[in-house]
């Protein structure tokens, strides 16, 4: 059988891969670059409005930031933008609102690939190169300007270093520094301004997303980070502005690529991801008349709230983002790059030389057409026949198109696509009756509520807010779990106490509750008094919780017993809470007082007097405690090999193996989550013995079959539970990158901080996977030789079920609902959590590391 | 385990009719009779049709005003309980007759009841410190539905078993209709506790139409 899993598993796998492929493809893009088509030479003739751009990219700059009363202090944009100076804009960044998609929109005008969100995170990836793609930085080389950029080097991945005659990046995934980060940026300022030789100025400073992901976009710090940001701008206006030999010839553009909701996360779609500012600033916009929304107020504004009295982050006049592109073409009179989607902001027309507009206009909207792939007759309005073009109709027209472009963005393989779902099938059926034989030999009825909950979650892929709130469903799942659990365990009568029974479950229950009131999850309602959040302004008790979560972890009766083993236990365990306690504090976390000499102290015992502060001490206090874990796991396993040897079973090896991966997973989970292992503990000390009762009272063929079924599917309830209530969604914007880091330099290796982040995110579902191995590997339960592998193989066997029947219904509802609004925002990030769940959990962590801890036990 | 040493005791208490240790009643009539049957009619007179009525003023005349619909709900499930559900419980081969002290009795044990199932509800995932008025709605509409079950466990001197399923159908109808509360179409009746009292009315109707046939 379990050859016949493997094979499986690897269809599975492999069909997984092949549907991905098909339907997250590259994006097919218009090559070569643009030359102006509709009196070229008058257009290149002409002068153009600006001669020089500073263009600064303040990342997950959210609209509020720049314009609201509460939220902002950017006072000197204020002035501006009352003095008509400044000109202040809502940008509907398109999703995923990650960066390097919404760099490429900022550039290109195109609109994002769904793959350029996981590109994302895979930075050295060199598929996303633009080298070849016609984008403003293109068009600004070729016209031989002098291109300076500072900042996140996504831009240099982005482009070849050649096109900047100065540049120096730095790295956007140290998520908890947000000061060094931007000094890095304003430090190259005060030469450049004097040298005053660049034509376009490119900045763009990452601390204010640091900010957000450390601390919510509400954060302490972002006052601090808005005046410093605000100063800068100041600065740079001023100095560019007031100089006699430039006049008014430079334009500012302050811009944040995309926002961020109010965790500070982003990457999906809600009004605050996509909703950035965008602020032109220059002397020369002061002649003219400015627009229409901001004539009538005084910045800073009140929030606009939506009808459930949510801010919609809406801000003076609302453009997309892709607009920037064909209106700074259009300003320095650039042609606007091929596979742009932006239609220029109507406000800057009036900007240029007169008898240039309506040609500008008609540049633009052709190019649309071309992009668009049919021919003008399509549309109502035919511009050749009449020189006065009508701008209105001609502007709505191109907002039409653009509609259109920005919705069919992609094209899919579906060739691949079905040869994928094809193998998925073939998987299933094998798989259903591999399962359905395994079965028929125990009890048929076992079988039921793995099918029942499959068939369930999977009829869910098809709804969009399923998706959104599949934490409900496992709650959901849960609670009918339990009372079925319960009731059953009543009615069966075998002879053991109700009131235990009873008593037991309602602990069980009451932990499971609290574990659902610990974070927040989904899309649809946020509370405010959540565990964490209550944990967080109670330093307290957090860090005293957290210390006897760690200390129960490592000294439970078993580690007690040998003075080497609790030696090891306690020096492992001590590690981890001193590395906890540390990042907290380098993080302006509160810990309690006394934490921090003895912090210090600790730290400088551990890793010598050379480390004298706590930020110093971070990396190398990490790699000690993973050089020690590793070394620990390895040396208990030759111990077990060469001391214990063949005959005597060491049935102790598989609960240390597990403790120490515990303590690892602890080590790679936020300081506000750590004691929810504590409660993971209790239903851990708990359930077995509900376990146990069934097996007393049933004969031991009975036994063991109950318990083989209970178990994979207790493990993949509360796996999936405790996933979302660790505050993980279905969204890209929750993947949780601040544990990502944990004793990593700046030299940093990409595979990793991918294998941290992985665990990080995933932890609890690692800790209920790991959780099942003492109780199945044990010495009682395998009987003969090849037992251990068939109890390994019927294990697994009901999880790949699981994900076969819903792998299934979601890649169908994937492929159904392609055209849908949500398709990006909702199904896709589906798809891709699907792939790490079955990727990581089911053949990673379920299947080689299992194996291999099954093949030494 | 510990296990081990109780198979011996075998202790056997259950919530179950068939081997409960009977209490001595008051029911001077019922001695003798080791078994009671404990059971209800099958007759169309159990159908809660003032279930559906109710529900559909709660939907349609009064603005998902859960308040009202209770103050509809406790005289109505009076008067079923004493003209419809009472006439169709038998127990000990006769249909016994109303115990008016009891029925008031039974309508305070449902409000105190409605106190636990506050906590229950906590506990299947109800709000915890927010909504706690609409929880406890929840709770006391769920024990006014149980109200004909209850006051018949306390007249039929606590055979639990019968009864159990009045219980199971209105907390299954509550907990399936969990299932709309976390989609988008941001109607009014999605918000909390409405498509759980609904549902738990549903689960009730079918409970009482069905409960014995089950």
């Amino acid at each position: 059988m379990l050859k016949r899993l493997t094979l499986l598993l690897t269809l599975q796998t492999l069909a997984l891969f092949l549907f991905a492929t098909g339907f997250f493809p590259q994006k097919t893009v218009i090559k070569g670059d643009s030359q102006f088509q509709i009196n070229a030479t008058l257009q290149s003739q002409t002068r153009p409005t600006f001669n020089k751009l500073v263009l600064i990219v303040i990342d997950a700059l959210r609209s509020d930031f720049l314009f609201d009363s509460q939220k902002s202090h950017f006072h000197f944009v204020h002035s501006q933008l009352n003095k008509g100076t400044a000109w202040g804009f809502t940008a509907y960044s398109n999703p995923p609102t990650v960066t390097l998609p919404r760099l490429k929109g900022i550039t290109t005008g195109s609109t994002p690939n769904f793959l350029d969100a996981i590109l994302n995170v895979a930075e050295d990836d060199i598929s996303s190169t633009l080298e070849d793609q016609d984008s403003l930085i293109k068009q600004f080389y070729m016209q031989g300007k002098n291109l300076k950029f500072f900042g996140d080097d996504t831009w240099l991945k982005l482009f070849p270093h050649h096109w900047f005659s100065e540049f120096e990046g730095t790295n956007s995934f140290f998520v908890s520094d947000f000061e060094i980060v931007d000094k890095n940026v304003t430090r190259h300022l005060p030469e450049q301004l004097a040298a005053n030789d660049a034509d376009v100025l490119i900045l763009h400073y990452l601390g204010l997303d640091h900010i957000g992901h450390k601390d919510g976009a509400s954060s302490k710090f972002m006052k601090h980070k808005h005046l410093e940001m605000d100063e800068i701008i100041k600065m740079i206006y001023e100095s560019t502005q007031y100089s006699n030999e430039y006049d008014d010839n430079t334009l500012m553009v302050v811009m944040g690529d995309h926002g961020m909701n109010e965790v500070g996360n982003h990457g999906g779609s809600s009004a605050g991801e996509t909703s950035a500012g965008m602020v032109f600033l220059s002397e020369k916009l002061a002649k003219y008349s400015t627009p229409q929304e901001q004539m009538n107020f005084e910045v800073p504004l009140l929030p606009n709230l939506n009808e459930e009295g949510q801010n919609n982050f809406q801000y003076l006049n609302s453009i997309q983002q892709v607009d920037l592109v064909p209106t700074l073409a259009t300003l320095f009179g650039l042609p606007i790059p091929k596979n742009s989607v932006g239609v220029i902001i109507p406000e800057f027309l009036q900007m240029l030389d007169p008898q240039i507009i309506s040609t500008k206009i008609k540049e633009n909207y052709n190019q649309l057409l071309q992009l668009s792939k049919k021919s003008a007759n399509e549309y109502e309005y035919n511009f050749d026949s009449d020189l006065d073009v009508n701008q209105e109709i001609l502007q709505n027209e191109m907002k039409n198109i653009q509609n259109e472009l920005t919705k069919t963005a992609t094209n899919y393989n579906y060739n691949l696509l079905i040869i994928g779902y094809s193998i998925l099938v073939i998987s299933t059926l094998f798989t259903s009756l591999l399962i359905w034989k395994d079965y028929s030999k125990k009890n048929i009825f076992q079988l039921i509520p793995i099918t029942v909950i499959s068939i369930m979650l999977g009829v869910s892929t098809f709804s969009s807010s399923f998706v959104e709130e599949e934490h409900q469903i496992w709650w959901w799942i849960t609670t009918g779990f339990i009372t079925v659990s319960l009731v059953s365990t009543l009615t069966l009568q075998n002879g053991f106490s109700p009131l235990k029974t009873i008593l037991y479950h309602l602990i069980i229950f009451g932990c499971a509750r609290i574990l659902r009131g610990w974070s927040n999850s989904g899309q649809k309602y946020i509370y405010d008094h959540v565990l964490s959040n209550v944990l967080k302004s109670h330093t307290n008790i957090q860090w005293y919780l957290n210390l006897l979560t760690i200390l129960i972890i490592g000294f439970q009766k078993d580690s007690t017993s040998n003075f080497f083993k609790f030696t090891i236990t306690f020096f492992l365990s001590v590690l981890c809470f001193i590395y906890k306690v540390n990042w907290a504090i380098v993080n302006n976390e509160n810990v309690p007082d006394w934490f921090y000499a003895s912090t210090y102290e600790a730290c400088s015992i551990l890793i010598g007097p050379t480390a004298t502060t706590f930020q110093d001490s971070l990396i190398p206090m990490a790699n000690l405690f993973l050089k020690a874990i590793v070394t620990t796991i390895i040396g208990r396993i030759i111990y077990s090999k060469i001391f214990i040897g063949k005959n005597n079973k060491d049935s102790l090896l598989i609960p240390d193996i597990v403790k120490y991966i515990k303590l690892l997973l602890i080590f790679e989970t936020s300081s506000t989550k750590i004691s929810q292992f504590l409660i993971f503990e209790i239903i851990n000390h708990i359930w077995p013995k509900l376990l146990n009762l069934v097996k007393d009272t049933s004969d031991n063929d009975i036994a063991n079959s109950i318990e083989l079924s209970l178990i994979p599917l207790i493990s993949l309830i509360l796996q999936n539970f405790t996933f979302f209530q660790f505050g993980g969604t279905n969204s890209i914007a929750t993947i949780d990158i601040s544990n990502a880091y944990h004793g990593i330099s700046e030299n940093y290796n990409i595979y990793q901080v991918g294998l941290f982040m992985t665990i990080s995110n995933f932890a609890p579902s690692i800790y209920w996977t790991i959780i099942t191995w003492p109780t199945l590997y044990n010495s009682t339960s395998i009987t003969n030789k090849n037992s251990k592998w068939i109890i390994f193989a019927s294990n697994k066997l009901p999880i790949l079920f699981f994900n076969c029947i819903v792998g299934c219904c979601l890649l169908a509802s994937c492929y159904i609902l392609r055209y849908h609004l949500f398709i990006w925002s909702v199904f896709s990030p589906k798809l891709c959590y699907f792939l790490g769940w079955n990727l990581f959990m089911n053949s990673i962590v379920g299947y080689i590391v299992e194996g291999l801890i099954v093949a030494l036990a | 385990m510990s296990g081990k040493a109780k198979k011996q005791v075998k202790k056997r208490v259950t919530f179950s009719d068939d081997n409960t240790i009977v209490r001595q009643s008051h029911r001077k009539k019922n001695i003798g009779h080791e078994h009671p049957p404990v059971y209800v009619r099958k007759s169309l007179l159990t159908i809660p049709f003032h279930l559906i009525v109710l529900l559909y003023l709660y939907i349609y005349h009064s603005d998902y005003s859960t308040e009202l619909l209770l103050l509809g709900l406790i005289p109505s499930q009076v008067f079923y309980l004493v003209l419809q559900f009472n006439k169709c419980t038998v127990y000990g081969n006769k249909i016994i007759k109303i115990n008016y002290p009891l029925v008031f009795i039974s309508l305070g044990g449902a409000l105190l009841l409605s106190v636990p199932t506050l906590i229950i509800i906590i506990l299947f995932g109800a709000p915890f410190l927010e909504h706690i008025k609409e929880s406890w709605l929840l709770a006391s509409h769920c024990c006014f539905l149980a109200y004909p079950a209850m006051y018949s466990v306390f007249n039929c001197d606590f055979k639990v078993g019968m009864w159990k399923r009045y219980y199971v159908m209105i907390v299954l109808g509550g907990w399936l209709s969990c299932v709309v509360i976390p989609l988008d179409w941001d109607r009014p009746w999605q918000a909390w506790p409405i498509p759980v009292v609904i549902g738990s009315y549903l689960g009730a109707f079918v409970g009482y139409t069905l409960g014995s046939y089950i």
